[in-house]
């Protein structure tokens, strides 16, 4: 017996002193000297929908068929998950080379010194950004260092379907409308047409645009509570939710989980069942393919007519701090922000591109719908005021407490006043971590 | 047996039980008892994987039980599934058990297509499956409709009934406990009933005073490992409700797996992974003192 | 006397047979929807009978896979690693058993108590650690890390098998040790060829356990190339890496086949295997 415990003892020590190491990852920085033309293989991954996986895929090829050397592996996924999985790799050890990333996890990678700061190729030349506004570079600049090279921009936009408002008998909304005015038309499009007025409205988006209108931002700027101190911000807010559900303009929480298990293109306000939808400008690129009539507007606003609208960046690609390939990495997401040819196979569905000299080579064979995001892209930043610093670590537990709170009360389980309440003691306590 | 070739032998002994041993050793070392121990040391630390555990005492504790919610509600629909689940399968099986304890023709059939699902259930491709039944525009909201009543929510979007297709899921695979009910059916002697019978006992006397307290070590059996599997259910709220509608299917274990994988507080997950083993532990233990109380051991033959 | 038999009979063929429709539904769903096209599955649900056939196109768009992995890539892994396991943890398994059940050594009794503990721990417990574990190895995303948990033996058929060797009468081994066999001996000669029926029963169980495991593969794996089965049929369920339920469900089907032939093959030993593990104290 004594024979087992000072083995199991021991066992325990080795095991600890050997785990007692877990520091943060020593990422290779780019010391090797590599042949230039030695073969090399670039993992990559990014969300998105089916078109987007198709014509990426169709760039990847592009790219190697220029630089033979350079071949890719790449892991493209939908939305749900996509940050799930990149932390487990980022846990693993096994990021890829280089990942599309959000401007709302961008933080939290940073933070944990999982991406590898750019600025040394963008200082070299590598990466070129002289045709990029430095206002949208900064936005990937985390605590000095340039972990995310962005690649388009895009603002919060409702897209809608001008046929179904006509079948509504409703004029077509303008940058003009308030909250009142949006609630009065969606209740109309169910009335008149007996479909949904609104596909949905995405609170994860929307509500920041929401809180926003009351002149603060969602999260505090040091990242450690909410950035709204009256409840009534979200109670205003959860009850035209329900007001929209309970006249069967807007589809509950469930019929939305069906819905939208049918990816993108199968909208309602896609297929004609609705007369609009919330996302960000580039939908109705996205969507084209299925439906080339949507047109956009700005949200709404509210009886202040406060600007809350920011331009964002749609998405950047950063590149991980255990990566080998930080070199090859840094110069395909040049010829990526940079390049005509490539350009105008990315056709802006990702967003406006940053480069100007690239919006004014897309800018001859344009699309409709693509002219329209161009176009939107200036009104909204006519209607756009200081974008908010990046979200804090711990926003993917916000999010879920935000749906939660929101569907308990749409559910009918508790009153508006609790589900506000509710969320604001969840969020403070996971941002109180942060401190 | 002289004493110098019995000190060999036991010696022997000893060297041919460790090798034999030392496959199922070796794994218990690395995956068990190595992971265990680091495992009670991470519960007393902030460790998110990407740098240093921090230790922190007791805080993770204190905040699981005063300051999470999540915490609570996992315990109420994993301890609600467990005693609506265990009961109802045993019970399910013990009735199927007695239908089929008979001979009939097809009997192999009749517990061939009972069995099967025990086997399947467990994998991606039934969860799947409950999944587009129960949810919106599935089987059971259709078949509903035809008999005229409509709901607004499906099954799984409800936060009053997701838990009940979970469970449904769960009592369909009776079909493993139901074997050994009727393995041990088979073991009671007929001669106890007949002379029941001679006595005036009818057929439910018999079953309450005979077959069930024959049966209940094999009962106590299934309760035990039905009810350590029912603590570790996963897969099915992961694939068929991701723990929702509004939390109500949200199992120990995904509320673990998601403090781990999604939120990356490996040392908070691991504290409630000891309270898991606590609860488990005290449950076996209550299970086992309990024998006494309701157990009939036929003395060995 | 007769009719009553008769109507008896037919009252228990009767609610036998519904009871064993109700249980079968929702295999026989998956496979008659698994032939129907995408909008069918949701408009004509509950009608096993597809009014469009799209086999060849459910099971072949499913087969390329998601993400250019094919789900024959998903299958071999599968293979593998319950190959893999199961030979190694079944052999594992039954080594132990023996050492436990005949062989008397120091720290037997303690040992087999830790067997029985693991039982009872949940391997959610170990995951955290085992994934460092793993990462330190550089084993995440390697099969091999699916592969180890299992192939060092499990408790369950070390119980199983520990308690089909004490049912067989120590005479046998009595007998053998005085004809000059050794220990080794008497395992290979005497006592594996008659714990084969437990052999078979672990064997079976420990192959669909490993085939089905969705946990382990959820924690383990983070490249599409090396998801097993049941980690693959989760991506289907994306709507934005795939929207083909008849795919999905295609495939779903496919992933199922392995196991259920295994059943059908070997059902008396698996339905003898179970009865008798319950029937101990």
């Amino acid at each position: 017996m004594k024979k087992s415990i000072s083995t199991l003892l021991s066992v325990i020590l080795m095991g600890s002193l050997a785990m007692s190491g877990c520091s943060k990852n020593t990422g290779s920085s780019t010391e090797k000297k590599v042949d230039a033309n030695a073969p090399v293989k670039l993992s990559i991954t990014w969300w998105g929908s089916q078109s987007r996986h198709d014509y990426t895929n169709k760039l990847l090829e592009m790219y190697t068929a220029k630089h033979p050397n350079i071949s890719f592996q790449a892991t493209p996924s939908g939305w749900s998950g996509y940050f799930d999985k990149l932390s487990a790799q980022a846990a693993g050890d096994t990021m890829p080379d280089i990942m599309q990333m959000d401007y709302s996890f961008i933080s939290t990678y940073s933070k944990n010194d999982t991406l590898a700061d750019l600025t040394p190729y963008v200082n070299d030349k590598t990466i070129n950004l002289s045709d990029v506004d430095t206002n949208l570079v900064d936005t990937g600049k985390i605590d000095g260092k340039l972990t995310g090279l962005v690649l388009a921009s895009t603002s919060l936009a409702i897209t809608y379907s001008p046929e179904v408002f006509k079948k509504a008998g409703l004029a077509v909304p303008t940058s003009a409308w308030t909250w009142a005015d949006f609630e009065k038309d969606m209740l109309q499009i169910k009335a008149k047409t007996g479909t949904y007025g609104q596909s949905k409205i995405d609170d994860i988006s929307t509500f920041p645009y929401w809180v926003r209108q009351y002149g603060t931002n969602m999260y505090a700027a040091d990242g450690t509570k909410l950035g709204y101190d009256n409840d009534k911000v979200y109670i205003d807010y959860v009850n035209m939710l329900k007001r929209l559900q309970d006249a069967k303009a807007m589809p509950n929480p469930d019929q939305w989980a069906q819905i939208s298990a049918k990816g993108k293109e199968a909208e309602p306000v896609v297929t004609g069942t609705a007369g609009s939808t919330m996302d960000w400008a580039n939908y109705a690129v996205i969507v084209s393919k299925s439906n080339p009539n949507l047109k956009l507007v700005t949200p709404p606003v509210n009886s202040t007519g406060t600007k809350a609208l920011w331009n964002k960046p749609s998405m950047f690609f950063s590149v991980a701090k255990s990566s080998k390939n930080q070199i090859e990495a840094a110069k395909f997401i040049n010829w990526f922000l940079n390049d005509p040819e490539a350009n105008k196979v990315i056709n802006a569905e990702r967003g406006i591109p940053v480069s100007s000299k690239v919006r004014d080579s897309l800018k001859a064979s344009l699309t409709q719908q693509q002219k329209d995001m161009f176009d939107y892209a200036d009104i909204s930043i006519s209607n756009s005021t200081k974008a908010a610093p990046p979200e804090p670590a711990g926003v993917a537990e916000v999010t879920k407490a935000l749906t939660d709170t929101i569907n308990s009360f749409l559910y009918g389980k508790t009153s508006a006043t609790e589900s506000a309440a509710d969320f604001r003691t969840k969020t403070n306590e996971i941002l109180g971590r942060n401190k | 047996m002289s004493r110098k070739k019995k000190a060999l032998n036991f010696g022997n002994q000893n060297i041919i039980g460790y090798i034999l041993i030392a496959p199922w050793l070796i794994g218990f070392l690395i995956m068990y008892l190595i992971p265990m121990a680091i495992s009670i040391y991470y519960s007393f630390t902030k460790y998110n994987l990407l740098s240093a555990p921090v230790f922190i005492g007791f805080d993770n504790f204190t905040r699981m039980f005063f300051h999470d919610k999540s915490f609570w509600k996992s315990l109420r629909v994993t301890f609600y599934y467990v005693f609506m689940l265990v009961p109802l399968r045993l019970i399910f099986a013990f009735i199927v058990a007695m239908l089929l304890n008979s001979k009939r023709k097809f009997l192999g059939v009749y517990r061939a297509v009972y069995y099967v699902p025990s086997i399947v259930g467990g994998s991606v491709a039934v969860s799947i499956v409950w999944k587009q039944i129960f949810g919106n525009d599935g089987v059971a909201m259709s078949l509903l409709s035809i008999i005229g009543i409509h709901q607004k929510i499906s099954f799984i979007g409800n936060p009053s009934t997701a838990i009940w297709t979970i469970i449904s899921l769960g009592v369909w695979q009776f079909g493993s406990a139901m074997l050994i009910f009727l393995a041990a059916l088979k073991q009671v002697p007929k001669s106890i009933y007949e002379a029941a019978g001679i006595d005036g006992a009818g057929y439910f006397t018999q079953v309450f005073k005979i077959t069930i307290p024959m049966l209940t070590p094999v009962i106590f059996f299934n309760l035990i490992l039905q009810v350590i599997n029912a603590f570790k259910a996963f897969t099915e709220s992961y694939i068929i409700t991701q723990g929702g509608p509004l939390d109500s299917t949200l199992f120990y274990v995904l509320n673990l797996y998601r403090k781990s994988f999604t939120y990356f507080e490996m040392g908070y997950s691991s504290a409630m992974a000891w309270i898991l083993v606590l609860i488990i532990g005290i449950f076996t233990i209550i299970l086992f003192k309990s024998q006494s109380a309701w157990v009939h051991y036929e003395s060995k033959e | 006397m007769e009719a009553n038999k008769k109507s008896k009979s037919f009252i228990f063929h009767l609610s036998t047979i519904l009871l064993g429709l109700i249980m079968i539904y929702p295999l026989l769903w998956l496979v008659s929807s698994s032939f129907k096209n995408n909008s069918e599955i949701f408009v004509n649900s509950y009608s096993l009978i597809p009014k469009h056939w799209d086999i060849v196109k459910n099971y072949s768009s499913g087969w390329k896979g998601i993400g250019g992995v094919s789900f024959g890539t998903f299958m071999w892994n599968s293979v593998i690693v319950s190959v893999i396991g199961t030979v190694g943890g079944v052999l594992s398994s039954v080594l132990a058993a023996y050492a436990f059940a005949r062989i008397k050594f120091f720290g037997s009794k303690f040992w087999f108590f830790c067997v029985m503990m693991t039982l009872m721990i949940p391997n959610q417990v170990m995951v955290v650690p085992q994934f460092i574990i793993f990462k330190k190895l550089g084993l995440i995303n390697n099969l091999a890390a699916l592969i180890i948990p299992w192939v060092f033996g499990s408790a369950f058929f070390i119980f199983l098998t520990v308690q089909f060797i004490r049912g067989l009468p120590i005479e046998l081994d009595e007998a053998a040790e005085i004809d000059g066999c050794n220990k080794i001996q008497i395992f290979t000669k005497i006592i594996f060829p008659l714990v084969v029926p437990a052999v078979i029963t672990s064997t079976i169980f420990s192959f669909y356990w490993i085939w089905q495991d969705f946990f382990q593969p959820l924690i383990f794996m983070s490249d599409p190339k090396h998801f097993t089965v049941s980690l693959a049929l989760n991506l289907y369920l994306d709507p934005n890496s795939n929207n083909n339920y008849g795919g999905m469900l295609a495939m779903s089907v496919v992933s199922l086949i392995p196991v259920v032939i295994i059943f059908l093959i070997f059902q008396k030993q698996l339905v003898e295997g179970v009865a008798t593990s319950g029937l101990k104290d």
